[in-house]
């Protein structure tokens, strides 16, 4: 059923943005604003993200109740326990525009079903979650999930019940989103790590269900550029 | 004549390991709204920059959280926070932002964040 549906494409291009960003970047160095070493820190800093926390952090939540009130009452407290410091591991020490210190845990339930974008640009909690999927930050997505959510989550492959609420989450201000979502059935008495492991960035973001066997995320196809960037 | 001094590191000094939005806790003094109130999004005019999104723009919505306390981002895009704000977390019923969204998903919901500038009760 899964590989039967139609997915949302991306385009493959390097974007004016790509060129604009590296033509600002240089610009900010020549004037002082930063210095290369710093962009250098950044950089290697944005390297080390990734999902495994988030997911680190779901698999402790299914297994410890106590944990999992910590994680939907403080997302940034429950974040210490899977190593992400939301304040201090930043190279600023206090966030940044794109990444302030406020993460929210959304607890699914079977009657619940969170998903996350943001309309206005494309925040995301990268701490936690490492570099968005593209996709996230297509106007395809920001602009329909908010209107057609349901159509939006069949083309990923989700389709839910009628009385199962879809609630968008429309990440606009300080706060940042992971989605928790719903312990699957047939994981009875799996381990930390073996539960981590299902947990995707996907089912993170809210747009696909864990389930055991399922490990990957689903591959998005990529369709040419009409005009690509001629290098 | 002097310089005008200003201090473009203020908010590093302020927020430098406590975080943003936690360096503006208590600032805002007490919140309008609680938890569960019904509020109406205001159509303020925003010609510079607003991260009020404008199909919530005189929408009915319920307070599910009050969030945080900061400047709202109409003030800290020109590096104004001197006046934080409660930050509410609201839930708008689809069909109230999209007339014609089907009947069949009459639960489905969408949940952002207003600074309180941006509600009027309901």
């Amino acid at each position: 059923m899964a590989e039967k549906h139609k997915r949302a494409p991306m385009v493959d291009e390097v974007s004016e943005f790509e060129v604009l960003e590296i033509a600002v970047r240089e610009l900010a160095i020549e004037k002082g604003l930063f210095t290369a070493e710093d962009h250098q820190h950044w950089t290697e800093y944005m390297h080390t993200l990734g999902p495994l926390p988030a997911a680190r952090l779901v698999a402790k939540a299914w297994l410890d109740p106590e944990y999992k009130k910590l994680a939907v009452k403080d997302g940034v407290k429950a974040s210490l326990d899977v190593g992400v410091d939301w304040v201090n591991s930043m190279p600023t020490k206090f966030g940044t525009p794109s990444d302030y210190c406020n993460l929210r845990v959304l607890e699914d339930t079977p009657k619940l079903k969170h998903v996350v974008v943001c309309t206005l640009c494309s925040c995301y909690p990268r701490p936690i979650l490492g570099q968005s999927p593209e996709w996230y930050r297509t106007p395809n997505y920001r602009r329909r999930l908010v209107r057609w959510p349901r159509q939006v989550l069949a083309e990923f492959g989700l389709q839910l019940p009628e009385d199962v609420e879809v609630r968008v989450e429309d990440s606009n201000q300080k706060s940042r989103f992971i989605v928790l979502p719903v312990r699957p059935e047939g994981t009875e008495g799996w381990t930390e790590d073996q539960l981590a492991e299902i947990v995707t960035r996907d089912c993170l973001i809210g747009v696909a269900q864990p389930r055991p066997g399922k490990t990957v995320n689903d591959p998005r196809p990529v369709r040419p550029a009409i005009n690509p960037y001629k290098h | 004549m002097s310089k005008p001094h200003y201090d473009r590191e203020h908010h590093v000094k302020k927020a430098t390991g406590i975080g943003d939005p936690q360096c503006f806790k208590g600032e805002a003094g007490p919140a309008k709204f609680k938890v569960g109130d019904k509020v109406r999004i205001k159509d303020l005019p925003d010609i510079f920059y607003s991260r009020t999104q404008v199909y919530t723009r005189g929408a009915p919505a319920t307070v599910a959280e009050l969030v945080y306390e900061s400047p709202a981002a109409e003030d800290e895009s020109w590096d104004n926070t001197d006046n934080p704000v409660w930050f509410y977390s609201v839930v708008f019923k689809q069909k109230d932002l999209w007339p014609d969204y089907p009947d069949t998903f009459a639960n489905d919901t969408v949940e952002t964040e207003l600074p309180e500038r941006w509600l009027e009760p309901l």
